[in-house]
């Protein structure tokens, strides 16, 4: 049985509703096929709005840890109300890349705090093509130009996003080696920190 | 045709949401966001949320290019040929013809980012500077500073194209610089030739200017350092035909601006406090 923590219970500067999250974290982890008995925390930071968006998931003994911007649940037409379908596009990808950790193939990957910015761009990349994959309504060209920020505008670069998106299956060796093939491992390392939201 | 169109009857089809400049002014969270570090404002390819950033900023630009096309547009209809002379009506219809080009630029600039039209909200308070009754108010709100602040923000959008190594955004940014260097130009020579006789209204325009500027500054969105997300841009400010004093002041206000946000958000945070602690 999965138990699953949402927090702050209840949300005191949006009007989200905890029971409405739990029960898309819920469908996230189900259809991202997370194993059953596996606990889920989900801190939601509601001093956060769009576009000030970002999450990161990661897996602290046994038990998957989850934060997420309150932007991103937040309805870009209706600032202050929660949005339903961009909450479920973020927990499948968060859910995606929980379940990643979980596995062998990700078993070396640091926690989200200490990836590059190239190397999480690579890795959502491959979840958003999954969440896709699995019927969730994404856009491609979105996830597209965020690879090339960190990735550059280049063939190569682009080349190496089809990859991604496409791949049903890849390492976290994997990764890196897309990583080193873009040139985004040269990059100079980011001088802001890649979990700033996430600190108060 | 009506004349001076109030911003609420801009017509726009089921895509566009209106929003008012008051629901993020008092949304609760804004004062705690104040407060926090939330990596610096201006555009880089390593500050947080960098790509949504850049997104809800492109349609900003996207939807102001749709009011300046429509400000332009009224100043062609709104005057009879004595109160604003033909010649200055024949450089809006050019300036309302790259404002269409800026719109379509915008909206191709918008998917390749990823975005659409319409995800984001918009606020008409552009327009909104493009309704006062005298032409030459007018030219100093729209022309001079909400033009002078198309120049920041291409010139801050063209740096980032630039830095992110994105040849399509620097090239489309630098394109329509250029063009709003050309409609501050045109603003400035208009306010010059129509009070060539009357100091008087020339002083209440750029009166009016400073207060258009002013309230674009928007708390420290626009200025000289790295908190401020829309860089002020001297040189292509100057080829516009800003004084170097000009500028100066533009910054000074800018400053000031920041430190009133500054201000203004720790005084709601202690009220937000008290209220959290008293209930």
């Amino acid at each position: 049985m999965t138990r699953i923590t949402v927090t702050p219970n209840p949300f005191t500067l949006v009007p989200y509703d905890v029971g409405e999250i739990t029960a898309l974290v819920e469908e996230a982890a189900a259809l991202a096929g997370l194993p059953p008995g596996v606990d889920i925390d989900l801190t939601v930071d509601e001093e956060l709005f769009a576009p000030l968006t970002g999450h990161m998931s990661d897996v602290v003994d046994g038990r998957v840890v989850l934060w997420i911007s309150g932007g991103n649940f937040e309805d870009n037409r209706r600032p202050c109300h929660f949005s339903a379908d961009q909450a479920r596009v973020d927990l499948a990808v968060m859910m995606l890349r929980a379940n990643d950790r979980l596995s062998d193939d990700f078993a070396a990957a640091p926690p989200d705090a200490e990836l590059s910015r190239g190397e999480r761009a690579a890795w959502d990349t491959y979840a958003v093509g999954r969440a896709r994959a699995l019927g969730i309504d994404v856009r491609r060209p979105r996830q597209l130009y965020d690879f090339r920020l960190q990735h550059g505008f280049t063939d190569v670069a682009d080349a190496a996003f089809d990859r991604c998106w496409e791949a049903r299956s890849i390492t976290w060796d994997g990764i890196r080696e897309i990583c080193k093939e873009t040139g985004a491992t040269d990059r100079a390392p980011s001088k802001v920190p890649v979990d700033l939201l996430r600190q108060k | 045709m009506k004349k001076m169109l109030p911003e609420s009857e801009l017509a726009r089809d089921e895509r566009f949401v209106r929003t008012k400049i008051e629901d993020r002014i008092f949304d609760p969270r804004g004062p705690k966001i104040a407060q926090r570090n939330t990596g610096p404002a201006r555009m880089g390819v390593d500050r947080p949320a960098a790509g949504e950033r850049s997104r809800s900023l492109m349609h900003g630009i996207f939807v102001g290019e749709i009011q300046a096309l429509e400000g332009a547009g009224r100043t062609c209809y709104d005057f009879d040929d004595d109160t604003a002379p033909f010649q200055l009506k024949l450089d809006m219809a050019r300036q309302c013809w790259d404002e269409s080009r800026h719109c379509e630029i915008s909206v191709k600039l918008g998917d390749h980012m990823g975005t659409e039209i319409g995800e984001y909200t918009e606020s008409t308070f552009l327009f909104a500077a493009a309704c006062n009754p005298d032409p030459v108010f007018r030219l100093c709100g729209v022309n001079r500073a909400l033009e002078g602040l198309a120049i920041d923000v291409f010139s801050s959008m063209k740096e980032f194209g630039n830095e992110s190594g994105d040849p399509i955004l620097e090239f489309c940014e630098d394109w329509m610089l250029a063009d709003e260097v050309t409609h501050v130009k045109m603003g400035s020579d208009w306010l010059r030739r129509l009070t060539e006789t009357d100091p008087d209204r020339r002083e209440r325009a750029l009166e009016f200017q400073r207060t258009v500027d002013a309230i674009f500054n928007l708390g420290g969105f626009r200025g000289e350092d790295d908190e401020n997300p829309i860089q002020l841009a001297r040189d292509f400010r100057r080829l516009a035909g800003f004084s170097d004093d000009e500028n100066d002041s533009l910054a000074a206000l800018a400053r000031e601006s920041t430190e009133q946000a500054r201000e203004m958000a720790a005084m709601a945070t202690a009220a937000l406090d008290a209220s959290a602690q008293g209930s």
